[in-house]
């Protein structure tokens, strides 16, 4: 978009980010609406920020329309990415976590209190919204507040205050709440105001040093393990202590933030059928990308599975062409097998995990350029999220419709669970409900798009998956009526 | 001086097409016979009255160690020299835990001082991987974390071939007793020993065995081309009994604070190799260690320097292996330079 140049197609540049939306109109698209449970051939017109009509198409209108090409989607909703701000600005900023969010479909985020200073009182949460009211990006940010005060696990934060600022509700990600007993606090008084505990499951006595899934890989590579037991002994504890909250304070609620096992899936499945008020998500990484990839393998998860449902051997199928402990892969929760990976994704499509999340983590090179076991844990997954899922759609694993809701109103029904969140805004049905104001994406599933250092509009350039192409070039993203994000190419034809 | 010219290195099928070393997982058997016989060539120079070449005459071998090993050190730098290479040392008591320069840069920094072979150790495991991504001349992988130590294990092949009769591993029962869950060189040895197509057997307390079975088990099905199934016991005296190498591998005194171990009073008389024990084994194997050595823990006093073993034979090797694969990674094709790292 060239200012001041009459000649350059001036009608084409539209609106710019933040701005209204005043006329956007799309024909012959597949529309996705997961509140109704309707996909189809239709139309939509979005006028002066509105979504105007939403038109179904039938016969032959119809023809030819088919869910292999745009895509329009309620706008998507992440309940856990990292912008890094304040005090970690050199890996992101608000500002570019909402361009990378709005880049990959996202509308609305939620962050994760591990900042510096935690946002652990209502200065940091204010701190934070005023970074995104400057952005200019209509990207809803949401912020949740620490558990405990400086994340130190020792004494509750100023939860009160936080639930007046308007926190999504309380976590000390990037570890777990330290102790049972502080837990135990921290359900029953976010319970008494309506808010969830999220927590990040981890047994630090059984992870300390942890490099890698602890597994063959690991012992092939000489990483320290991860055992699944660390997740599994703290996904236990987090469950038995709601249980026990709940006696005293019926209104707790756990959510169990990127849960990577089957064992500890199996343990919230159960919950859920005996009916405790836990929900939880999994992460696009640990439902594509498995711990073969730290010794070279660049399959995606489902095709590293054997027939009988165990992991192929990387090594014996020949498969290593990457470079191996590639840091970009370090994250915590590590990569597991293919068979939690497969776990991940059955627990999606039966109802165990409510949403996928991307734990959106982007680092500094400084801290990414280090040898494995030094580098920092996390990928930047905020704008390829969309993209894993319609891989997994395009093998034909995951229904299209479904990969749509684990990223609107999957998340958008954790945040209904608990009293205070289900009346705010982030918790409305996320459908393409004519006369609200246009929150929506629209991908198209024909034309592929090449992760890139340039391509990213995070500061975090760590993802595993830079150099490859994903499925879902994402075309425009409308965020309550102001536009998000568009495609630079788009309209150029 | 006499040129060094081993016949093999020219042969086309066989020639050496790889950048660095760094682990031993993608030489192929062709290769390691290529790497042997490199070796049994730098052995006769080594038995020469005068045991210096000037294969690597002005080329420029630095040693970045960011764990202290005088004795790997030292082997590298002696192999170095008898190729009439010019050193470097380089000697760092930490790593970048303490927010020194990066690996990458210290790197970059010993290339543009004109580095062409760079043999590193690591306490983490993959860093010369990250080393090998950023530097323009050939890694030599002097031991990283619990991951690899390819000179080692070559080393550790060399002796054994020398020592057995036939020189040939098929159907060779080797036993490696120790921290099999902490030791690079098991893990190298892991490939090369079951390339060799030897009876492997890996030996130790449950908690320093860790995950081994796992890959154990993966490798039991013969899935990896050119590598055979191995063993893991705690069971001492199975893995002992009629074997034809035993190998002990160092106990350190950190695996008691962390819990892995009581005592290592306790780990001594369980497993340490001592008389009675390697008696099991049958009467003309030889007993390797990869030093430096506890004597009184893992190896008793007369068994390691008993007739069997062959461990200073093993240090002598290890010059004739780092002077062998120096030679071949300073004579690496051109065209191997574009190549992925591995």
């Amino acid at each position: 978009m060239t200012e001041g140049d009459p000649g350059s197609g001036a009608s084409a540049a539209g609106p710019r980010v933040g701005e209204t939306v005043e006329r956007f109109e799309l024909e012959r698209a597949w529309l996705v609406d997961p509140v109704s449970g309707r996909e189809g051939p239709g139309e939509i017109v979005v006028t002066d920020g509105i979504l105007e009509s939403v038109v179904w198409l039938e016969g032959d209108e119809a023809a030819g329309v088919t869910d292999a090409g745009v895509v329009v989607a309620p706008g998507l909703f992440d309940l856990h990415a990292h912008f890094r701000e304040p005090g970690f600005e050199d890996a992101e900023t608000v500002a570019t976590g909402s361009a990378a969010a709005a880049h990959g479909g996202f509308t609305t985020v939620a962050l994760m209190p591990n900042t510096s200073p935690a946002a652990d009182d209502p200065s940091v949460v204010e701190r934070i919204r005023s970074a995104a009211r400057a952005s200019g990006s209509p990207v809803e940010v949401l912020v949740y507040g620490a558990v405990s005060a400086g994340r130190a696990g020792e004494q509750l934060s100023a939860m009160g205050e936080l639930a007046d600022a308007g926190v999504l509700g309380y976590s000390d990600d990037g570890a777990p709440v330290r102790t049972a007993g502080l837990l135990r606090s921290a359900l029953l008084y976010a319970g008494m105001l309506g808010l969830p505990i999220v927590e990040h499951a981890e047994d630090p006595e059984l992870t300390a040093g942890a490099e890698a899934n602890e597994g063959y890989v690991a012992s092939v590579l000489g990483l320290a393990g991860w055992p699944t037991a660390g997740e599994v002994n703290a996904v236990a504890r987090d469950l038995a202590v709601l249980a026990d909250a709940l006696g005293d304070q019926p209104a707790a609620r756990l959510h169990l933030t990127h849960v990577s096992t089957a064992a500890a899936l199996d343990l919230v499945r159960r919950a859920r059928a005996a009916g405790l008020p836990v929900t939880c998500d999994v992460t696009p990484h640990h439902l594509a990308f498995t711990d073969e990839w730290l010794a070279g393998a660049r399959r995606w998860a489902w095709e590293a599975l054997g027939a009988d449902g165990s992991p192929r051997d990387p090594w014996a199928d020949g498969v290593l062409t990457a470079v191996p402990y590639n840091t970009s892969l370090r994250v915590n929760p590590p990569l597991r097998t293919a068979a939690d990976a497969a776990a991940c994704l059955a627990a999606l499509i039966d109802g165990t995990a409510d949403a996928v999340a991307t734990d959106h983590a982007p680092h500094t090179v400084v801290d990414k350029e280090v040898e494995f076991g030094q580098a920092a844990s996390g990928i930047s997954g905020i704008e390829t999220a969309l993209g894993i899922l319609l891989s997994l759609v395009d093998a034909g694993r995951l229904p299209l419709a479904r990969a749509v809701a684990a990223l609107t109103t999957g998340p958008a029904s954790v945040a209904a669970a608990s009293a205070r969140t289900a009346g705010m805004p982030a918790a409305r049905p996320r459908g393409l409900i004519e006369g609200a104001p246009a929150d929506l994406v629209v991908f198209d599933r024909s034309d592929n798009w090449r992760v890139a250092t340039e391509s990213l509009r995070s500061r975090g350039k760590n993802s595993p998956l830079i150099g490859r192409e994903l499925p879902g070039r994402v075309l425009v993203t409308i965020a309550s009526g102001r536009l998000a994000y568009a495609d630079p190419d788009a309209g150029s034809e | 001086m006499a040129t060094v010219a081993p016949a093999a290195v020219h042969s086309p099928a066989t020639a050496w097409h790889h950048r660095h070393l760094i682990d031993v997982d993608v030489i192929t058997w062709p290769e390691i016979e290529l790497i042997m016989r490199t070796t049994e060539e730098m052995k006769g120079i080594l038995a020469r009255p005068i045991r210096k070449v000037p294969a690597l005459n002005g080329r420029r071998v630095t040693t970045l160690f960011y764990e202290a090993s005088t004795r790997t050190r030292v082997s590298f730098e002696t192999a170095a020299r008898n190729l009439s290479a010019d050193v470097v040392s380089i000697s760092t008591a930490t790593s970048s835990v303490t927010k020194g320069e990066s690996l990458v840069d210290t790197v970059r920094t010993l290339e543009a001082l004109g580095a062409e072979i760079l043999v590193m150790r690591h306490s983490v495991s993959g860093a010369p991987y990250l080393a090998a991504e950023v530097f323009g001349g050939h890694v030599l992988n002097g031991g990283d974390g619990w991951h690899a130590h390819p000179t080692q294990a070559l080393l550790d092949l060399f002796t054994m071939r020398e020592n057995l009769p036939g020189g040939d591993l098929r159907g060779r029962k080797v036993v490696i007793v120790g921290d099999i869950l902490h030791s690079r060189v098991a893990r190298s040895n892991i490939w090369t020993l079951t390339a060799a197509g030897a009876d492997l057997w890996l030996c130790g307390p449950a908690t320093l065995l860790r995950g081994m079975d796992r890959w154990a088990a993966a490798w039991s099905g013969g899935a990896i081309p050119g590598h055979g199934r191995f063993n893991v016991t705690s069971d001492i005296a199975a893995a002992l009994r009629d074997a034809d190498v035993v190998m002990g591998l160092r106990i350190q005194r950190e695996r008691m604070q962390s819990g892995l171990l009581p005592s290592l009073r306790e780990y001594a008389a369980m497993f340490q190799l001592n008389a009675e024990r390697v008696s099991l084994a049958k009467p003309d194997a030889i007993v390797m260690h990869p030093g430096p050595m506890n004597e009184g823990v893992e190896i008793s006093p007369d068994v390691a320097v008993s007739g069997r073993s062959v461990i200073t034979d093993q240090v002598s090797n290890g010059v004739a292996v780092r002077m062998a694969l120096m030679y071949l990674l300073a004579g690496a094709h051109e065209a191997a330079h574009g190549e992925v790292v591995r």
